[in-house]
């Protein structure tokens, strides 16, 4: 399919909405930056023969290699400019998890044992919010747990170059870190978002106080409404998740007194993934689930036929996945049918201007027939 | 107002995608884009309409079928294109129609 269908569309379109840019107030420059933009698209998505002239094709082989590194400094530029947190007046409503995994709560640091680090990071903070604790991570971040005016509480890690990740990671690796992520630790940390630590090990290490596990806890748990305090769930080791049972208000207040005599070991936090320890459950489970099997077996008396458990049935699946191709196109044919005809099992298709991507490539066509067995 | 049908192809994908990079640094509005894809969507019907008058058969074998909202589509396997100059083949591929009749009645894809 030669280039000139698409280039007349362009064209026809660029046309057209000039008159809504000048509308709008928009330079005739920004037009000209979609236009480019899209033909550039275009040409490197190699549809289409031919698109442009071999100087224009040499030029966008060399831009291709620029916007790389162009892209690469505005996300590192983009970076620190995000460390200014913008906590706004109004909450904002999509709530982020935050995992902050591998999380040591080694200190609290009260105001006036703040680090450097600490002070700075404060004094970056909006008007307004002033730094309630500071949680330090297995990395050596500070984390500031900072309750607004409105007495919620966020946990702003003001560190550089983070990617938030879902995953669970074994322990030993390095989580990644999270940028500027506003955690809204609200009354009942709610289901969605609010915090989630799940160190893989609560270590505290020998020597420190064992305050830091309860200041976590104060830290979720002071919420305007203590009763859907989300620190219900502490188990020894502090591990917050999110919250359910009826608070314990009592409870946070109480463990600073019982904290010297806890020198906890390290303690695996129930949760699930690698970090899992609720292996007693499990083999009880396993034992029933053994028992089971084994009385079904004894019931159909011994078939030859399935020894083991999980391929039962299996054969029945159907897969799709098997067939695919090489190429990352799904390939597609959009267009507009005449007539679906149907007789028995045979198909037939009258179809009409249709734009196809076909292992990459696109074609055009006014008609098209086509036959099939389903 | 013409099928919004076709801005899932490579032209229409890459006008989305660059109105989103131009909607991304403000250079214009959500709005204005909305208006650009409209425009899009007239003007590829159009054409396709009008300047394009080639034919293409194909046979293969149909995997699953679906008629929802007046739209079919289809699923096939092991299917031969062919035009009068060349043949293409390809393992699977879907096939999107919208009603063809009174065109321009329908706007949503």
């Amino acid at each position: 399919m030669g280039p000139k269908l698409y280039k007349s569309v362009i064209e026809d379109v660029i046309n057209e909405v000039r008159e809504l840019f000048l509308d709008e107030g928009v330079d005739e420059q920004v037009l000209l930056e979609l236009k480019t933009l899209w033909e550039n698209k275009l040409l490197q998505s190699k549809a289409v023969e031919g698109f442009h002239t071999e100087e224009q094709a040499a030029l966008q082989t060399a831009q291709q290699q620029h916007p790389h590194s162009q892209q690469a400094q505005q996300v590192a530029q983009a970076a620190p400019a995000q460390q200014v947190i913008q906590i706004p007046s109004q909450q904002q409503a999509p709530q982020q998890q935050v995992i902050v995994q591998d999380s040591k709560m080694i200190q609290h640091m009260n105001s006036t044992g703040m680090t450097a680090a600490a002070t700075a990071a404060t004094l970056a903070l909006p008007t307004g919010v002033t730094p309630y604790q500071q949680l330090i991570t297995s990395q050596g971040q500070l984390l500031q747990v900072v309750r607004a005016p409105n007495g919620t509480q966020y946990i702003i890690q003001p560190q550089q170059q983070i990617v938030l990740q879902n995953q669970m990671q074994p322990g030993g690796v390095q989580a990644p870190i999270i940028q500027q992520v506003l955690a809204p630790l609200q009354g009942g940390l709610p289901q969605q978002a609010g915090v989630i630590i799940q160190p893989q090990q609560i270590v505290l290490a020998p020597g420190n106080k064992v305050q830091g596990t309860t200041q976590v806890m104060q830290a979720a748990a002071m919420a305007p409404q203590p009763g859907q305090a989300a620190a219900a769930q502490v188990q020894q080791g502090a591990a917050v998740a999110a919250a359910q049972a009826p608070a314990q208000p009592a409870a946070p207040q109480q463990q600073p007194q019982a904290q010297p005599q806890a020198q906890q070991p390290a303690m695996m936090v129930q949760l699930d993934g690698t970090g899992d320890s609720s292996s007693d459950e499990d083999e009880d489970e396993e034992e029933e689930y053994d028992e089971d099997d084994e009385e079904e077996k004894d019931k159909t008396g011994g078939e030859d036929g399935q020894v083991e458990e999980e391929p039962l049935n299996s054969g029945d699946d159907v897969s799709d996945d098997e067939n695919q191709e090489l190429f990352d196109t799904e390939n597609v044919v959009v267009c507009q049918y005449d007539k679906i005809h149907r007789s028995k099992n045979k198909w037939k298709f009258h179809l009409k201007d249709g734009i196809m991507n076909l292992n990459g490539r696109d074609y055009v066509f006014s008609k098209s027939i086509g036959d099939a067995e389903w | 107002m013409a099928y919004q049908l076709y801005r899932n192809t490579t032209l229409g994908n890459s006008l989305q995608e660059s109105l989103d990079e131009l909607i991304q640094t403000q250079q214009i509005t959500p709005q204005l884009a909305l208006q650009v894809l409209l425009q899009f969507d007239k003007a590829i019907n159009t054409a396709l309409a009008n300047r394009v008058r080639n034919r293409v058969n194909f046979r293969g074998s149909l995997n699953t079928y679906r008629f929802c909202d007046n739209v079919w589509t289809f699923v096939l396997n092991d299917v031969e294109f062919r035009e009068v100059t060349d043949l293409v083949k390809v393992d699977k591929v879907k096939i999107v129609a919208c009603d063809g009749k009174n065109s321009g009645s329908n706007a949503a894809e």
